[in-house]
């Protein structure tokens, strides 16, 4: 089964903006791609240009063996060719058709005999528990019942790979939580490739394989999703994926440190020599410690706001003319006005150059 | 003793007094005469009383429906009238259908260029006069069966057009499907632009073809505007009167709207009112029909989804050819009928075009027996008849567009308040019904209800109001329609806000509701407007020599063979209604679309 392949794709609406710039993937078959990054980037662009709704300006793309679309050669495979299966953001179910038909269209129109429709019906319905509602009509359904007939449709026609775009953002906060789980279970047991965009990071990161960060239309990572929250490529990749979001603090690079006030880190390898000396640090909720009293390697700081979230609390400190947002799970919890001590603990440093790049 | 007060002040509410009375109001002014038409039909009528031997005024009778149904003449009074009405009424729903559709959808879904520009015209044979077209229909293809002389065709290429194409059915239906394919178009092109792409795009994934998907969904998605349009078309064609009566009346055939007419003036009212009633049936019915085929579990008239744009369909090397084909066909149907009913007006001999010929005496001159057509009427500029017509078209528009828009500012609110409540659905109703009561037929029961004094109420025979009235009546349920969308996009809360600052009804609706909805209103007051200033079927049977109508005063000049005076009031009119039209476009950007309710 196939790759995707996307290389150097292009798509531009009007003659000054592009809507997708020079993108290039490898989508591995039998992956759980994730397209993310802030509404407008371009996601749902890209995902119509590899479904074939949209036409690339220029670049190609390969799915398996086959060119569907080139620049070059202007070869172009038509969308219901491509053997893929799209689930819009809003659904696209047809208000004319029932749920039953709304689900077999796809059969009926390519011919499957009677028999064998009714068959794989009774299957994709009883695993999406649409049962009960086939003869319903579209209309009188919730929007989580919509979401599975809006799956069934795709999934009978067994497509070898299944884009999803923002399939939940429509769904309420539980509901969504169970999608997600039942989406994970689905890729498990078809194996197909799925293409899944959404803008919320938390998503991605618990429901991917591959995470694409898009921005402006341009690729900004493609990475696994540990590998983006620990390692991002750039400013926006770490300010984008995390909650709390990422705390950025000036710091100076010399030659084998880092420092940042008072405080100086040592660095364990020697820094890029054109970068800095004024870079910026990177530094999550978790990997900045709290305490009552002062060590060697902090620095002092003054509580603003406390945050309880249940499992965790999360404070916000002013440090010099920062604030910083940290993660704390101590006994006794720090109160407003109190004096605190900060420490920074994390394993590897993200460090970012002027222009916004990762260092090291 | 206060308690109770307050409880009072509690339940009596603007909007539930409001209901009430439109409720009464509206059953008076609708339902009422429906019932006091029905029993017309019953009754022996002043001058019936010699046609049905001893009997006496207001005796109860069979006769009328013996004669209209069974008898040996209820093929003239009935029968005929009936096919040929129905002939007519489904040859040009289905001929405006597809015309209207088909320009709908090359406007909307295709890369026509030119697209502003035939939107903009498409609209304008629904702003003529129905019949109209059909006068330039005479002027162009007349034939020597009315009088000596020559229609413009067989003067200029001595070719006599034959009976069937110049009177009859075949130019009726004609003409009537030139005049209402705006409704389609403006229907149809509304809801294809709604569709949500996703829609089509969905089907082209699982490997439907182009016309796979236009014919299991695009089609059955606008089913429910077509099946609007084909009712409004229908109905509307079924109540006209003025071009059968000016295309039929030469050949003698009827359809029920001139049938009904000449029984009522032909002093058999009895019949009249029968044939009234049946054309409110037969309007009832297509109604009935379509509810029944549309259905109100497929009804989706507002597809949900934020709906992505529509890919449009190149149509190649033909897109010039097509937009240059649609300009012309349009310019055949608004531009050419003008001119030649505007060539009528200034030839003094009907039917010799020469230079010589030329001549302004159906515009200013003096009376005269001798010169033309020697009518001893003044020009139309100087005639006071005419005057005095076209001051009282005017005065009637005016009053009846505020008339009507105050009543679809306050049903609409009192809709929307109470909405989900008897009352509400009550009222919604009735300000719907004569949306289906074909127009002549509304006009037979006003008639039939204030012909004579009731109770209390004075005959209004021959009034200025009963004129008002039936206008008003007639414009509501397009702006009731307007009234209920406009009070749905304020929304409640505004005037709720309003509410707890302090402020009292009177001032939320005059600083809050109306000022919020004023362009909306405009609208809702353009269309009556235009609709009175043109309206002959619904006051033709209504009006009398003192409040004489620039319609209705024409039908009178057509009927002695006038052409020139009749066809000199048309331009007028058609003139002013376009002017207001582009006027109102220009001033306040509103267009006819939007009173039309999409
Ligand atoms: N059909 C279109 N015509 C013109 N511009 C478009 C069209 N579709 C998308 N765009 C533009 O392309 C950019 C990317 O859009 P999209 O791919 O829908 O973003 P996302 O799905 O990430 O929110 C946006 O700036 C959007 O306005
Ligand atoms: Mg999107």
């Amino acid at each position: 089964m196939p790759d995707i392949v996307l290389d150097k794709v292009s798509k531009s609406f009007t003659k000054q903006t592009h809507a997708v710039e020079d993108l290039s993937l490898v989508i591995p078959d039998g992956s759980f791609t994730t397209l993310l990054g802030p509404s407008g980037c371009g996601k749902t662009t890209t995902l119509r240009m590899i479904a074939g709704l949209e036409q690339p300006t220029s670049g190609e793309i390969i799915i398996g063996d086959s060119v569907v679309f080139s620049g070059k050669t202007g070869a172009f495979v038509a969308p219901a060719k491509r053997d893929l299966g799209l689930v819009f953001q809003s659904y696209a179910l047809w208000p004319h058709f029932t749920v039953a038909e709304n689900i077999t269209f796809g059969l009926e129109i390519n011919s499957v005999g009677k028999k064998e429709i009714n068959k794989r019906l009774d299957e994709i319905a009883s695993a999406l528990r649409l049962d009960s509602l086939l003869e319903r009509y579209t209309s009188e359904l919730s929007g989580g019942q919509q979401q599975r007939v809006a799956i069934a449709r795709v999934l009978i026609m067994e497509p070898s790979v299944l884009l999803l775009d923002e399939p939940l953002s429509n769904l309420d906060a539980t509901l969504r939580m169970e999608m997600r789980a039942e989406l994970k279970r689905l890729h498990r047991e078809t194996g197909a490739t799925i293409i899944y965009v959404t803008h919320d990071q938390l998503e991605a990161l618990t429901m991917s394989s591959h995470i694409a960060l898009l921005e402006s239309g341009e690729l900004q990572q493609f990475s696994a999703p540990l590998e983006i929250y620990e390692r991002p490529a750039n400013r926006f990749a770490a300010d984008f994926v995390g909650s709390p979001r990422i705390n950025f603090i000036d710091a100076t690079l010399d030659q084998d440190s880092l420092s940042w006030g008072d405080v100086t880190i040592p660095l364990p390898k020697s820094a890029k020599e054109n970068v800095g000396p004024r870079v910026s640090l990177g530094l999550r909720a978790e990997e900045l410690g709290l305490s009552r009293t002062c060590g060697p390697g902090m620095v002092e700081g003054r509580v603003l706001t406390v945050l309880p979230t249940g499992a965790d609390w999360f404070y916000q400190v002013r440090v010099a003319d920062e604030v910083l947002t940290i993660r704390h799970n101590g006994e006794t919890p720090f109160d407003y006005e109190d004096i605190v001590y900060v420490e920074i603990r994390s394993k590897s440093l993200k460090i970012f150059d002027d222009a916004g790049k990762a260092v090291q | 003793m206060s308690l109770a007060l307050n409880r009072w002040r509690f339940y009596v509410t603007p909007e539930r007094v409001l209901s009430v009375c439109f409720i009464v109001l509206l059953a008076y002014l609708v339902v009422v005469p429906l019932f006091m038409m029905i029993q017309e039909t019953f009754i022996v009528h002043p001058l019936e009383r010699f046609q049905i031997p001893g009997s006496k005024v207001n005796d109860f009778t069979l006769a009328h429906w013996y004669r209209f149904f069974i008898s040996e003449s209820a093929y003239t009074f009935f029968y005929r009238p009936l096919v040929n009405t129905l002939i007519i009424s489904f040859g040009l729903s289905f001929l405006a259908l597809l015309i209207g559709g088909a320009l709908a959808w090359l406007v909307v879904r295709t890369d026509m260029p030119l697209k502003e520009t035939i939107s903009n015209w498409a609209v304008v044979p629904y702003i003529l006069p129905s019949w109209t077209l059909a006068l330039a229909w005479i002027s162009l293809f007349k034939n020597d069966r009315i009088g000596g002389e020559k229609g413009i065709v067989s003067a200029l290429t001595g070719f006599e057009p034959p009976d069937w194409f110049a009177y009859g059915l075949f130019p009726i239906t004609i003409t009537l499907a030139l005049h209402y394919f705006p409704f389609a178009f403006l229907l149809i092109g509304g809801a294809l632009r709604n569709i949500d792409a996703q829609l089509e795009e969905s089907a082209s994934l699982v490997g439907a073809g182009r016309l796979a998907i236009i014919r299991r969904i695009t089609i059955p998605l606008i089913v429910p505007s077509i099946m609007a349009a084909f009712l409004l078309s229908f109905a509307r064609g079924l109540g006209t009167f003025g071009t059968p009566a000016f295309l039929g009346g030469p050949v003698r055939e009827f359809v029920l709207s001139t049938s009904l007419y000449g029984n009522l003036i032909g002093q058999r009212p009895g019949l009249g009112y029968l044939a009234a009633l049946v054309m409110i049936v037969i309007g009832m019915l297509v109604l009935y029909m379509d509810h029944r085929m549309v259905g109100a579990r497929k009804s989706f008239v507002t597809v949900a989804g934020k709906g992505a744009r529509l890919g449009l369909i190149e149509l190649g090397r033909w897109r010039w050819a097509l937009a240059g084909f649609i300009l012309f066909f349009l310019f055949s149907v608004i531009v050419v009928p003008l001119v030649a009913l505007a060539i009528d007006t200034v030839m003094m001999i009907p039917g010799v075009y020469s230079w010589e010929n030329l001549t302004l005496h159906y515009w200013i001159g003096e009376a005269s027996y001798s010169i033309g057509l020697g009518t001893g009427e003044a020009g139309i500029l100087k005639n006071p008849q005419i005057l005095s017509a076209l001051k009282n078209t005017f005065s009637l528009a005016f009053v009846v567009a505020v008339v009507t828009c105050l009543m679809g500012i306050l049903v609409g609110y009192a809709i929307v308040k109470r909405r989900g409540t008897l009352i509400s659905k009550c009222l919604d109703q009735i300000s719907f019904l004569p949306y289906l009561i074909p127009s002549i037929a509304l006009g037979a029961t006003l008639l039939a209800m204030f012909a004579v004094p009731r109770g209390p109420i004075p005959s209004l025979h021959g009034s200025f109001l009963l004129l008002v009235i039936v206008c008003s009546i007639s414009a509501l349920p397009y702006a009731v329609k307007a009234g209920i969308s406009a009070m749905r996009q304020v929304g409640g809360e505004l005037e709720e806000a309003a509410l707890m600052a302090g402020a009292g009804w009177w001032t939320r609706m005059r600083k809050i509701i109306v000022p919020i909805q004023k362009s909306t209103y405009f609208a809702g007051m353009l269309l009556p407007f235009i609709s009175v200033t043109r309206e002959l079927s619904l006051v033709i049977l209504l009006v009398t020599p003192t409040t004489q109508l620039a319609t209705t005063i024409s039908l009178l000049f057509t009927d002695r063979g006038w052409y020139p005076y009749t066809n000199g009031i048309v331009f007028i009119l058609t003139v002013v209604v376009v002017g207001c039209t582009v006027l109102s476009r220009r001033v306040m950007g509103t267009s006819l679309a939007k009173g039309l309710g999409g």
